[in-house]
């Protein structure tokens, strides 16, 4: 999982938590403070009740039939004044009792309050409804469900927003380390974040591609300067070689001899050209200003193989759709590139054997051209190194070439983003090609 | 005929000049630049061997200077490390009459001069005959009296370099050499048993036609072409 989503899933887990909580603890919070404001208003009832008291005296309230207790109801029935005079001691006590009404039990709210007045004691009760107590419950419920759902969206929007707009730095060096294909990546600007340690990512990251950079082009540099100096020494001794064997009476043995130290050269010559060419690939020495037409490259190479074909008895099957082309490519480069492999599929396979080179394009994909052979398969260990410098296959590829010929077929695939892929059974070996979808810029 | 060779390398302008010598050709030697623009400028030279890498100035422009100011007649061969197709290109371009990337075969390197020796002096030996056998070369096709000896292109290549160079042994690499020049793949013995397979089948075609056998085969070397006493 993205480090974004996990942030996102654990704000909102944390604010599903919250709310979950606060609304289980809702009710109590919202009776009690309920409870509260309504024992606070009966104190200021009660206020109110003994100012009047004090004002007009008490026994304007404690008149016949009833001098001993005066009830007094609102219109409601919500709320009721009671005063009496007072049984024993009582002290002051604020509690939900039940009382009669209408030959019911309704539950009150009730503040009993004892005093004494010229020598008598009273007791003043006032009480509110639960049920009316109940009804700011219910308002104060809605109001605080409301505020919390408010509360939790905005905040979970604005998280959200906050960690995107954070995290942003994290996918664009994912994606700048995606879009390094070669190796050699162009060198990449600073990135536009204040996060400190995105910062230190990004430099680290641009450190270290830096550093591969110079690595391979101190590597290519030493290929193409050693090659290069090779070929004088390999010339003179060519050139020496060739020179005693035109000399007049050489013994029989010597002639042998410098033949076959003029193979070795040979060997010698072949990788150190190769060598020098894949270097020369890479350092882009080679412009790409040819159009070129896959049909007319590969029939120039079978022909060019021709008597080879012909001497190991194969069939050639074409399945080319289409006319397919390659643009700002280099014509000679990308003969070398399906004669290495048309090359190998001759070399591999078995007398009286099929090579099909067929070619498709398939609805919204990259034109495909596909070379089989009814050679042995490769094993599939060998099947991930197949193109590496110097890598042979300990089977039946043993021993032959000098194993550059997949390299530089992988190097000029490289050089027009051309994608490559092997696959082998027992049927035989398919190499699959890839042409870019749009054309590389010369 | 009178070649300069400009190299720098002291070994391998001997061996050079020892190949060159033994076919007859006067031999000069420049190492630098500078010293091969003086002898330009002195001496009339056939040819110029001209490797590119020279100690103080790029072959190119050299040859770009030779071909601009002293107008020379003589035919330039860049003789080069540097043999890509593009280095080839702008030195052709330049007005180098031949190009060979290093190394290169002597016996190559011979039949180009001479190539342009023909060329030069209006020379278009078009044919060249063996026996009963012609070969056209701007035809390139083999004939025995009035019927025609189909070869293939490799064939047809080998044969004429073999009656090129007849006489003398040639091995089978500079002889795939010849073919397939620097052809880059994972080439290997398997091309140099493939000469032996187009030698078996030149001979058995000219064998349709004459007992007498031209091709000889060198044990553990090459091939020779083998003129009969009265060729």
């Amino acid at each position: 999982m993205k480090l974004q989503q996990k942030l996102v899933l654990l704000t909102t887990l944390s604010k599903a938590l919250m709310a979950v909580i606060l609304l289980l603890a809702l009710p109590w919070i919202v009776e009690t403070l309920a409870l509260r404001h309504t024992d606070a208003s009966l104190r200021s009832e009660q206020q109110r009740v003994m100012r009047r008291i004090g004002q007009i005296g008490i026994t304007s309230f404690l008149t016949e039939p009833y001098p001993n207790q005066k009830v007094h109801y609102d219109l409601l029935q919500d709320e009721f004044i009671e005063l009496r005079h007072a049984v024993g001691t009582q002290s002051d006590t604020v509690a939900t009792l039940p009382r009669q009404q209408h030959g019911e039990l309704v539950d009150f709210r009730v503040l009993r309050h004892t005093f004494a007045l010229e020598g008598q004691r009273y007791t003043v009760e006032i009480g509110k409804s639960i049920a009316s107590v109940e009804d700011v419950y219910a308002l104060l419920r809605s109001l605080a469900a409301y505020a919390l759902a408010f509360a939790v969206l905005t905040t979970l929007l604005i998280e959200l927003g906050v960690i995107n707009y954070l995290l942003r730095p994290v996918d664009q060096i994912v994606e700048r380390l995606r879009a390094v294909q070669g190796p050699m990546p162009a060198p990449l600007p600073p990135l536009p974040t204040t996060t400190s340690d995105f910062k230190y990512l990004d430099a680290t990251i641009r450190r270290m591609l830096q550093k591969i950079r110079l690595v391979f082009e101190q590597e290519r540099e030493f290929i193409a300067n050693a090659s290069h100096e090779l070929l004088t020494p390999v010339s003179i001794l060519q050139n020496r070689f060739e020179n005693m064997l035109q000399a007049e009476n050489l013994p029989e043995e010597a002639e042998q001899q410098i033949v076959t130290s003029q193979r070795t050269l040979h060997r010698l010559t072949a990788t150190l050209r190769t060598l020098l060419m894949i270097s020369r690939i890479e350092n882009e020495q080679y412009a790409r200003n040819d159009q070129v037409v896959v049909r007319q490259v590969l029939h120039d190479v079978v022909a060019e193989l021709e008597d080879r074909i012909a001497d190991e008895n194969l069939t050639v099957d074409w399945a080319l759709e289409g006319e397919p082309t390659i643009g700002a490519a280099n014509g000679s480069l990308l003969f070398t590139f399906f004669y290495n492999l048309l090359s190998n599929a001759v070399k591999y396979n078995h007398t009286g054997g099929q090579i099909r080179i067929s070619g498709q394009q398939l609805a919204g994909q990259p034109y495909t051209v596909q070379l089989f052979n009814t050679g042995k398969p490769i094993p599939a260990e060998h099947l991930p190194h197949l193109f590496e410098r110097f890598r042979r296959a300990g089977n039946a590829h043993s021993a032959e070439g000098y194993g550059l010929g997949l390299a530089l077929v992988r190097t000029i695939a490289q050089f027009h983003a051309l994608r490559l892929q092997v696959a082998s059974s027992e049927q035989g070996t398919t190499f699959t090609i890839w042409l870019p979808a749009t054309p590389l810029s010369a | 005929m009178n070649v300069l060779i400009v190299e720098d390398d002291n070994a391998l302008a001997q061996e050079l000049a020892l190949f060159l010598q033994h076919e007859h050709y006067y031999c000069d030697f420049a190492r630098t630049g500078a010293e091969a623009s003086e002898k330009l400028y002195v001496n009339e030279y056939d040819f110029v061997l001209l490797d590119l890498g020279l100690p103080d100035q790029d072959g190119l422009q050299l040859l770009a200077e030779a071909r601009k100011q002293h107008n020379l007649q003589a035919s330039i061969i860049i003789l080069s490390a540097r043999g890509s197709v593009d280095d080839r290109i702008s030195g052709l371009q330049l007005g180098a009459d031949d190009y060979l990337p290093k190394p290169y075969s002597l016996l190559e390197l011979g039949s180009r001069m001479q190539a342009i020796t023909r060329r030069k002096h209006g020379v278009t030996q078009e044919t060249l005959s063996f026996g009963g056998f012609v070969i056209n070369l701007s035809e390139r096709s083999l004939r025995h009296g009035g019927t025609e000896v189909v070869l293939t292109r490799r064939e047809f290549d080998l044969l004429h370099y073999l009656l090129l160079h007849r006489g003398r042994v040639l091995t089978r690499m500079q002889l795939s050499e010849h073919i397939w020049g620097n052809m880059i793949s994972d080439r290997d013995d398997h091309d140099s048993n493939f000469i032996d397979v187009h030698m078996k089948n030149i001979r058995k075609k000219l064998g349709a036609f004459d007992t007498h056998d031209w091709i000889e085969t060198v044990r553990g070397i090459g091939y020779r072409f083998k003129p009969t006493q009265d060729v």
